[in-house]
């Protein structure tokens, strides 16, 4: 199921990227329904439905990542300085 | 499943069959141009209501150039993480309630009624294991408006045949035709935007330009690979939705293209020009000043693309 998923939206990804619209969150509705169905399951598709409907004309936007302490760009950070 | 669909099958084949009340005094209730025609209503109809939500994007697109300084500063601070100058961009753009990016939900919400319609087509198409033709009703498509949807063609093919589901030579060629038509306005779609709609890369247009390359190819084949299971309908939908995309951008950059675009310094050279000829010179060397910062800040557009690699 996972990777039936993971497919679909790397299939939508390659659909989508010819398009100039791109999504006003970070990272985008795509990446985040990757990630969260990849570490949560059942549970990160509902994660990743609900971020979808988040991101309608009349929200703003913004940073969003599944887990904050580990994909955002300073968790990131934390943790390459923490291996040397 | 039902009751998330239900109500699309009805919004879908209520409005096929309210276009089909409005031609049918024009072309005939039975005439395939009727049905034909409302399955392009429904697509025209979807594409109007997304209108003001194209527009609030390409304003908001508009109002960055007070943004610009700010911009260009995070661009220069986080230079080396790309993840983190999304970051901060987005947390800009929060800020001061303005985000040039569109939405995932208006693309995504074309989808069930893509679906919808698929569905309410191939019912019309259903036979029985015996092959005799059993339509099955959907919504609001039953009864006579059934039996007369069921029998429509588009070019000589019925709407509701599909490439794959027949033997008959005219739906082939009709499908085959419709799934050129589609590659070939998507493929202009795309390529109007790279030439003409966007600003000026760097480093990062050759990579687009690849990209353009592969689409090229791309595109025809999975258009191909899913247009030949797909009934003449919809093939119909798809090919107006991508003419009506190829349209609405042609507008859109002709009219008021992107600051920084080839379009747009097209655009302000014909205003200037047209300004001296008025004996108004005052207007023509103002333009050039109101471009110049635009220029800069819309670079920024294809570094944000690079987070998908993520």
């Amino acid at each position: 199921m996972k990777r039936l998923a993971d497919l679909l939206i790397k299939a939508y990804q390659a659909f989508s990227s010819t398009r100039e619209a791109k999504c006003k969150y970070y990272p985008s509705c795509s990446n985040y329904a990757a990630v969260a169905i990849h570490r949560y399951g059942l549970k990160g598709l509902l994660m990743a439905s609900w971020r979808l409907l988040r991101c309608n004309p009349w929200s703003h936007g913004g940073v969003d990542y599944v887990d904050y302490d580990l994909d955002s760009a300073d968790a990131l950070a934390n943790m390459k300085e923490g291996v040397h | 499943m039902g009751f998330i669909l239900n109500p699309l099958y009805n919004i879908v084949s209520g409005v096929m069959v309210f276009f089909h009340n409005v031609f049918s005094p024009i072309f005939g209730a039975d005439s395939g141009v009727t049905w034909s025609l409302s399955i392009m209503g429904l697509v025209v109809l979807i594409r109007i209501i997304l209108i003001p939500l194209f527009v609030k994007q390409i304003k908001s697109q508009r109002a960055l150039t007070a943004l610009q300084p700010q911009m260009k500063a995070i661009q220069n601070k986080y230079k080396d993480d790309r993840q983190k100058q999304s970051e901060e961009m987005m947390k800009l753009y929060k800020e001061h309630k303005t985000n040039p990016l569109a939405s995932c939900f208006p693309i995504l919400a074309q989808a069930p009624i893509f679906f919808a319609l698929f569905t309410v087509l191939n019912g019309i198409a259903a036979k029985t294991d015996a092959g005799v033709p059993a339509p099955i009703a959907r919504g609001f498509l039953k009864g006579e408006y059934l039996e007369s949807a069921a029998q429509a063609k588009f070019f000589g093919a019925k709407i509701s045949e599909s490439f794959l589901g027949t033997d008959l030579l005219s739906v082939k060629i009709v499908t085959v035709i419709l799934i050129l038509f589609m590659s070939a306005t998507t493929f202009t779609t795309q390529k109007q935007l790279m030439t003409k709609g966007m600003p000026k890369m760097d480093a990062s247009n050759n990579m687009m330009l690849q990209q353009q390359k592969i689409m090229l190819y791309l595109f025809p084949l999975i258009f191909a690979i899913s247009g030949v299971n797909f009934p003449v309908g919809v093939l119909i939908y798809w090919s107006t939705t991508n003419l009506w995309t190829w349209g609405q951008q042609f507008y859109v950059i002709k009219r008021n293209p992107t600051p920084g675009s080839p379009a747009y310094e097209e655009l302000q050279r014909k205003r200037a020009h047209k300004a001296k000829l008025d004996g108004k010179e005052i207007a023509g060397e103002r333009s050039p000043e109101v471009e110049a910062p635009k220029v800069e800040g819309q670079r920024q557009q294809p570094k944000k693309a690079k987070k998908k690699k993520k």
